[in-house]
């Protein structure tokens, strides 16, 4: 494996950013290796923090489902509520983790789109599931966030 | 030299000689950075005395924009005819005899640049208020007068806005590579909340903003860009668009890095003679937001399905789709501080 990894890769944009950039021979190529040091700079960002995240928001989203789908009427939507909170990634290798996170992200967008009906419809429970959405893609959000200068 | 130079100079060369000057040359050709939606090179043709520069843009196989090539450039003709600072068209190709892609060409606006980053401190507030009052002429245009409308779909006043929010949110469900729960859950909020009618149908830029407008080194604006997602709508949509946040990311008090925001609301309603409704103003903001992320999820497709390599594409599709989410929980969530809602009035 890449020894300290994220940290190789900031040497990378490094050598791009200092030696070639400035010997681009055309604006135009000078511009796409300018871009090569932000993305690299995300790639190595993304490198250190992906499975953590991936992992630790699976179970920030356990006790949203597991309320909406006590709550919630729909029984398919139950039914595939029950699904997810019993899917395991059939390993940590991000690949894995992010196919279940699609998949339970998805089930966030149909359960929260639920849920504001429910709350639309003057149900008290249902307002405070959708602020516990909603501080969970704050949350979500911020810890996915690339720290870069542009 | 590259394959790709020479392939294009002699392609170039064969239809100015056919098409502008008899024994037309090509020189100076260069390919121009940063045109996402299309593949951009700059050239000077000569034949005998006669000696112009002129911009080609060219189809790409993929791009950050799927937009109609005709569309762009007839806005654009509308806009130059219409006194509007905007390249003057010459010619737009679609027999792919010359280069093997549909393609069209402008003159040169000479001496001029686009970067945000190079523009003159002492002239960013005058860039500025050209800029909204630029935005508020084109919205006072109407659009029955233009001819545009073998190009751009018929609108009104009262479905403009759910047209264009249907067509993003389209977007975003067919292009997605990954759910993403803030822009749907902003889609599902413009749904519920919807604008009252737009005051009057105008010509939409589409994408205007810092960056896509060529300015003088003495602070003129001298040509409004890419002009490709052109049509007709709420002229609000240009100017939330043009006020987005992302293009302000590291100074949110300044609108496109330029004015305050109450200030370029004010350049643009001077221009316009249109009023804003912060109510209204505020549906076209979350828009903006929601388009962007289509724009950038799109861009991202494009690249993860390898059509096209662009590193501009992966950039859009990971930082500003990253950006655009998080303005989307500032502006909708009830736990957010706010930090990109600027008083506009």
């Amino acid at each position: 494996m890449i020894p300290k990894g994220s940290q190789a890769i900031g040497h990378l944009v490094t050598r791009i950013a200092q030696d070639l950039l400035p010997k681009a021979s055309d604006a135009y190529t000078a511009t796409d290796l300018g871009y090569f040091t932000l993305l690299l700079t995300m790639v190595a960002q993304d490198y250190d923090r992906a499975a953590d995240l991936l992992v630790s928001e699976h179970a920030a989203l356990q006790p949203i489902l597991r309320a909406a789908g006590a709550r919630l009427a729909d029984p398919a939507l139950q039914a595939r509520i029950a699904e997810a909170l019993q899917m395991e990634a059939p390993s940590l290798k991000v690949s894995d983790l992010t196919a279940r996170a699609d998949v339970t992200m998805k089930l966030l967008i149909e359960v929260h789109a639920a849920v504001e009906d429910a709350e639309a419809a003057g149900a008290d429970w249902a307002r405070a599931l959708n602020e516990d959405i909603w501080r969970f893609l704050g949350t979500h959000v911020a810890a996915h966030a690339y720290d870069v200068m542009l | 030299m590259d394959s790709r130079e020479e392939q294009l100079r002699a392609g170039l060369g064969r239809f100015l000689d056919a098409k502008w000057r008899p024994g037309a040359q090509v020189s100076e050709l260069a390919h121009i950075p940063g045109g996402a939606s299309r593949e951009t090179w700059r050239l000077r043709a000569t034949a005998g005395a006669d000696s112009r520069g002129m911009i080609v843009r060219i189809d790409p196989e993929t791009s950050l924009i799927d937009t109609d090539r005709r569309t762009e450039y007839r806005a654009m003709e509308a806009a130059y005819r219409a006194g509007v600072p905007a390249p003057e068209t010459l010619y737009l190709e679609e027999d792919l005899a010359w280069l093997g892609r549909p393609f069209s060409i402008t003159a040169e606006v000479p001496g001029c640049q686009a970067s945000a980053e190079g523009m003159p401190p002492e002239h960013r507030d005058r860039i500025g208020r050209q800029k909204w009052a630029i935005l508020g002429r084109i919205a006072a245009l109407d659009p029955a007068t233009l001819g545009l409308g073998d190009v751009m779909p018929a609108s009104s006043r009262e479905t403009c806005a759910a047209e264009q929010l249907e067509y993003w949110a389209k977007v975003i469900v067919e292009d997605e590579l990954h759910p993403n729960p803030v822009a749907h859950a902003a889609i599902r909020w413009l749904r519920r909340n919807p604008p009252p009618p737009a005051q009057k149908l105008s010509l939409v830029h589409g994408d205007y903003r810092t960056g896509n407008f060529l300015y003088a080194p003495d602070g003129e604006i001298r040509a409004i860009l890419d002009w490709e997602m052109a049509h007709i709508g709420d002229p609000l949509e240009d100017l939330a668009w043009s006020m987005d946040p992302l293009w302000c990311w590291q100074t949110p008090e300044l609108a496109g890095r330029l004015l305050p925001h109450a200030d370029a609301v004010r350049a643009w309603e001077q221009g316009s003679g249109l009023v804003v409704d912060p109510a209204a103003f505020r549906w076209w903001q979350v828009f903006a937001a929601v388009k962007g992320i289509g724009i950038w999820i799109s861009s991202s497709e494009d690249f993860h399905a390898g059509r096209s390599k662009a590193p501009i594409l992966a950039m859009a599709g990971w930082l500003m789709t990253d950006r655009q989410q998080r303005i989307l929980v500032d502006y909708l969530s009830p736990f957010s501080q706010h930090r990109f809602v600027e008083r506009v009035k």
